[in-house]
């Protein structure tokens, strides 16, 4: 029976192409998202429904669709043309809501669930479920042929609508009924220049029509069907009669198309040739489309860069803005430089250096007043300036990244449905902050430790403490780069200078130097692991959202591979 | 007595209806630039329609025959008008222009502003040689539509723009098309709002036997109550047989009669983008800002300004003027070694840079705010934005954040100027400090005085000569008595007055601190609170707006 053998090689590029649509759908918003993932669930559909089964078992029989519009007369005319009433037909719309698939007896084995249309469930009884499938094998149905009566492509219904479009994918052949009252409406034509431009055999089929119209209304159709590409098409024309007894047409009525469909059965040549035409038609027009998907996916892909991108900018930003304002000076003013000259001494900045009287009367003063240290007031307000410098860091950051998200629409979108907290720091950041800046601090008095293991018994060194180098090799860092902006070379220079000189006078400058890099690198790590968590938020609503890098010339590839072997592919 | 209560009322509508399309266009102008543009854009679309409608005649009544290709408006139209005018056809889409036909004169304006050309407008008395006066019909202007549903895409834009425009729609359905998505979800629905000027005819019933025409008139109505246009109207027809074309026409000559259309139409305008604007913009209160929260503000602002430091400044610059005028006069230039703290800055007691407000007013040397101090003030202003707005709409929320933060790059100068052109302290110095100085010079010249006298006794007794008579007070001499109380009396006075100047400089400093920091707040209140309340108000002018405009 069959002429057209298996195609393995394109059968396996079609299988793939499947998965891969499969793995990527669309979920950003983007301007050709919504056309992508309709082509996509498109050609998913098609090759699930149709293309696949159909390469598979060349020899099953034709699969007639009897689609168009609502009261257009399908049902009618299906019932019609086998002489019995297998459809439901009513003045109610629309009539039909599940598909009917009218086999002869003998064809029964092609039109099991592992076959064609695979999700619809079958069944054997009307059931109106638009998920069901009713097989009836009829005696009067042509052997080698299938009629399938579809729901309307346009009624209120929405499911009918989806379910009609899945049916005319799956077709070999459509039997596209319209009306007097039809024929021009904007949703049937959209179906069928679909289907004249994947060369699907489509033969229309003007129904309800007024005897004494019938002239002129085909011959304005044949001309419509004309310049939209289906000139090769047949068309049939039911002139609209008296119905009998159980709602049946005249059988001479339909009879041009019930002959065609008898020729159709008996010629094996012409079924494969109607087959074959829509089966290539469908595989030709999918590298286009796959094209579009792609492209489509690209953009995705484009997307989800950008948004990250847009982040980790904004992070990046913030980074580097806090490295400069702890190592430019800055830090060194207001309450930190008041701390800080508390802590030296009074007016004479080197008597600390110089003798320990400083030192004793400063102890003896604050246990005096009942203070604490000048060290430990300088550590917290070194904490408090840093926090509140992090802090509001990280805000801009937070915004400058959700203004970016919203400046695109899936960004936007992503912003909406993740709740409100993106574009600002999290909850619990201060806390985090406070602890990461203590922990930097600790880190800091340990580095000053380890250093002067050896240099314990120094004088200088015991007239600091840990806790007094910690806090100058701090004022060492905050004042690195002040010299060379020197905008801050009066007071914080100073500063520096004095701190810098106390730390070379313990450690020796080689090492005050490497201290002073390490202890920064160690601020800077900490910071930036404070972003990556906060950089994580983002992350965490896009991951669920984006397109692995490459889908798109993966799919792309494959579209390629498919024409190529499309050519290749000749009937045994 | 009734017609001049008619139009006693008529007159009434009209006014409350302008009312209501002010106070919509009040909240479309304050919500402008803060909502969705693309809502913004309706709004404003549907505000031109209805000022352009209520411009208009309200003698004249808009009904629009809208429907699907065959669907037999035009047959109904011709129908209604008595004359052969719309082309009926079995060749789709029939109709591709609006045809109008008025009833009774003055339809000009009217057909003009719905865009009809004269070449397809009828003026049914002129038309008919015999006159058929049709009273109850005065003022009607039926149109024809082209269909909605065809491959002609012009049709369907024209069919859009006029339905925005009609007082009346009447949507033709049919047995074939009664049910096409086409009409329900692009047009019925969205429409929902406006089931009082809308009526459905369900037309070609000839086509369908009695019982099957009652089914499918039901079935017809099930579907619109779907809708949410279960209380339309639906009237059956036969545009050929005649069939429901009385009840159609008196229908419409009772709405013709009324005169009420083109005021319902419009109001169900105005609901509908109300509602809409209305579900954008929430029902939140702002928040009031609590004096602490405010006080928060002002004081990072301050920091940020640097008024601390020149509080400090100021302190110390006083108590150095203090110690300098009332001092003890030998050892007071050695004060003026320091350098005055205020000088360094740039500024003076008597300070203002700028003395009026028509000097530019330059620059202090005050420390440019440090990144923490800035950031203190960023975080207090989002903090601030935050509490007024935590319970608007987002959308309201987001301008309100964003017009916080939008003037914050200018609060720097503007901070410095305020600082700058603050009067810290008084210039003249206060007159105590006069008498003390006076009496410092007063003891110093009596202790010099007791010198010189102690130095001309030494002489003359190292001389050998007599000693002169020697007064003596409270058995000291006199010199010694001035020498010595003198000098310790000038240095007591030195030391109280310098306790004194400093309380003194304590308490003009705090003056100053006062000065300064409302001179902050004015420009937080300016830069900050401001925009704030312009957002605030925008809101409140809006939700007005919104609920007057859908106060019937």
């Amino acid at each position: 029976v069959t002429e057209i053998g298996p195609p393995t090689g394109l059968l396996t590029v079609l299988v793939r192409l499947r998965q891969c649509l499969l793995d990527s759908p669309f979920r950003l918003d983007a301007p050709d998202a919504a056309d992508g993932d309709r082509e996509r669930s498109s050609i998913l559909a098609q090759l699930d429904d149709y293309v696949i089964p159909r390469m598979v078992q060349v020899e099953a029989p034709l699969l007639a669709v009897v689609g168009g519009s609502t009261g257009a007369g399908k049902s009618t005319l299906v019932n019609s043309l086998l002489g019995r009433v297998v459809s439901r037909m009513g003045v109610l719309r629309p009539t039909t809501r599940s598909a009917v698939l009218v086999h002869n007896p003998a064809d029964a084995q092609w039109f099991g669930a592992d076959r064609l249309l695979p999700d619809l469930e079958r069944t054997t009884r009307p059931t109106g479920d638009p998920g069901s499938l009713l097989l009836l094998p009829v005696e009067t149905m042509p052997a080698g042929l299938a009629l399938l009566d579809a729901p309307d492509v346009d009624s209120v219904e929405e499911r009918n609508r989806v379910l009609a479009g899945q049916l005319l994918a799956a077709a070999d052949l459509w039997l596209f009924v319209t009306s007097a009252a039809r024929y021009a409406d904007q949703v049937p034509w959209d179906y069928l220049k679909a289907a004249a431009s994947r060369s699907t055999a489509v033969a229309v089929v003007l129904d309800r029509t007024e005897p004494a119209a019938i002239e002129q209304v085909s011959s304005h159709l044949e001309q419509m069907m004309q310049a939209r590409g289906l000139g090769d098409s047949r068309l049939f024309t039911v002139a609209e009669s008296p119905l009998s007894g159980d709602g049946l047409l005249p059988p001479e009525a339909v009879r041009p198309i019930r002959k065609w469909l008898d020729s159709l059965s008996e010629d094996v040549a012409a079924r494969t040739a109607v087959i074959r035409q829509t089966l290539e038609g469908a595989i030709a027009s999918l590298p286009a489309r796959t094209a579009l998907v792609a492209s489509a996916l690209t953009t995705q892909e484009q997307i989800s860069v950008a948004l990250r991108v847009d982040v980790v900018d904004a992070y990046r930003e913030a980074l580097d803005g806090v490295a400069d304002a702890t190592q430019d000076g800055t830090m060194l003013r207001g309450e930190v430089l008041a701390r800080w000259q508390e802590f030296v001494g009074t007016s004479d900045l080197f008597k600390g250096l110089e003798t320990r009287v400083g030192r004793l009367r400063d102890r003896l003063v604050s246990a005096a007043r009942g203070t604490p240290p000048p060290a430990q007031t300088l550590t917290v307000a070194v904490e408090s300036g840093l926090q509140t410098l992090i802090v509001e860091y990280a805000e801009t950051a937070a915004e400058q990244a959700a203004r970016g998200w919203r400046s695109l629409p899936a960004g936007a979108r992503l912003l909406e449905t993740s709740g409100s907290g993106l574009g600002r720091a999290s909850r619990g950041l201060t806390a985090e902050v406070e602890r990461t800046i203590r922990d930097w601090q600790g880190s800091v008095l340990d580095m000053v430790r380890s250093e002067g293991a050896d240099k314990r018994t120094t004088a200088r060194f015991l007239a600091y403490g840990v806790n007094g180098l910690g806090v100058a090799l701090m004022m060492v860092i905050f004042a690195s780069t002040a010299g060379v902006t020197g905008a801050e070379i009066g007071v914080a220079g100073g500063t520096a200078v004095v701190a810098q000189k106390l730390l070379e006078a313990v450690f020796g400058d080689q090492a005050v130097r490497r201290l002073a890099m390490e202890a920064r690198a160690d601020l800077n790590a900490r910071v930036e692991s404070l972003w990556a968590e906060e950089q994580a938020r983002f992350f965490a609503v896009l991951e669920g959202q984006q397109t692995p890098p490459g889908t798109g010339e993966r799919l792309r590839g494959l579209g390629e591979e498919l024409s190529a072997a499309r050519f290749t592919w000749e009937p045994v | 007595v009734t017609m001049l209560g008619t139009l006693r009322s008529r007159l009434s509508r009209r006014d409350d209806l302008s009312t209501r399309l002010a106070a919509l266009e009040t909240a479309v102008d304050a919500a402008r630039g803060r909502l969705d543009p693309a809502l913004i854009r309706d709004a404003d679309e549907t505000l031109t329609r209805a000022h352009g409608r209520i411009r208009l005649s309200p003698e004249h009544t808009i009904v629009a025959l809208a429907g699907a290709t065959g669907s037999g408006k035009s047959s109904l139209f011709n129908r209604l008008c008595g004359l052969e005018l719309a082309a009926v056809g079995v060749r789709r889409p029939t109709t591709s222009w609006t045809l109008a036909c008025s009833w009774g004169p003055g339809a000009g304006d009217v057909l003009d502003w719905l865009g009809v050309p004269a070449r397809h407008q009828v003026d049914r008395a002129s038309a008919l040689d015999v006159v058929a006066p049709e009273p109850d019909l005065q003022g009607l202007v039926l149109l024809d539509l082209p269909d909605h549903d065809s491959t002609e895409v012009s049709h369907h834009l024209e069919v859009e723009r006029l339905v925005r425009l009609a007082d009346v729609l009447v949507w033709v359905l049919d047995p074939q098309k009664y049910a096409d998505a086409a009409v329900h979800e692009r047009f019925l629905r969205p429409l929902a709002s406006h089931r009082d000027v809308m009526i459905a005819v369900f037309n070609h019933i000839d086509e369908l036997g009695s019982i099957a025409a009652a089914e499918a008139v039901a079935d017809a109505r099930r579907l619109l109550a779907a809708d949410g246009l279960g209380a339309l109207r639906l009237i059956a027809t036969s545009a050929t047989r005649g069939d429901g074309v009385s009840e159609l026409r008196s229908e419409l000559a009772k709405r013709v009669e009324q005169k009420r259309s083109s005021h319902v139409r419009v109001s169900a305008d105005i609901d509908n983008v109300a509602r809409r604007l209305m579900s954008a913009t929430g029902s939140g209160e702002p928040t009031a800002l609590s004096g602490k929260q405010r006080a928060e503000l002002v004081d990072a602002c301050a920091g940020a300004a640097g008024v601390p430091v020149v509080v400090a400044a100021v302190e110390e610059a006083l108590r150095m003027r203090a110690s300098q005028a009332t001092g003890w006069p030998p050892t007071r230039w050695l004060s003026r070694l320091r350098p005055d703290p205020l000088r360094r800055l740039h500024l003076r007691p008597g300070m203002t840079l700028g003395t009026g407000s028509d000097v530019p007013v330059a620059r202090s040397s005050l420390p440019s705010p440090t990144p923490v101090q800035r950031a203190r003030v960023g975080t207090a202003v989002r903090r601030t934005a935050d509490v007024v707005g935590a319970s608007l709409p987002p959308a309201w929320e987001t301008s309100l954040r964003a017009a916080s933060v939008a003037r914050l790059a200018g609060v720097t100068d503007a901070l410095d100027k305020a600082v700058a052109t603050v009067q810290l302290a008084d210039e003249r110095a206060p007159r105590w400090w006069s008498w003390v100085r006076a009496l410092q010079w007063l003891l110093l010249l009596g202790a010099v005085l007791g010198a010189c006298w102690l130095a001309a006794l030494a002489g003359i007794s190292y001389l050998g000569l007599p000693p002169p008579g020697d007064p003596t007070w409270l058995s000291l001499p006199v010199p010694t008595w001035l020498l010595l109380g003198g000098l310790l009396l000038g240095f007591a006075l030195a030391a109280t007055s310098r306790a004194v100047g400093r309380a003194s400089a304590r308490r003009r400093a705090r003056r100053a601190d006062v000065r300064l920091r409302s001179s902050v707040a004015d420009v937080v209140d300016e830069l900050v609170l401001g925009p704030i309340q312009v957002e605030i108000d925008a809101y409140l002018t809006c939700r007005r707006g919104l609920a007057q405009a859908l106060k019937r």
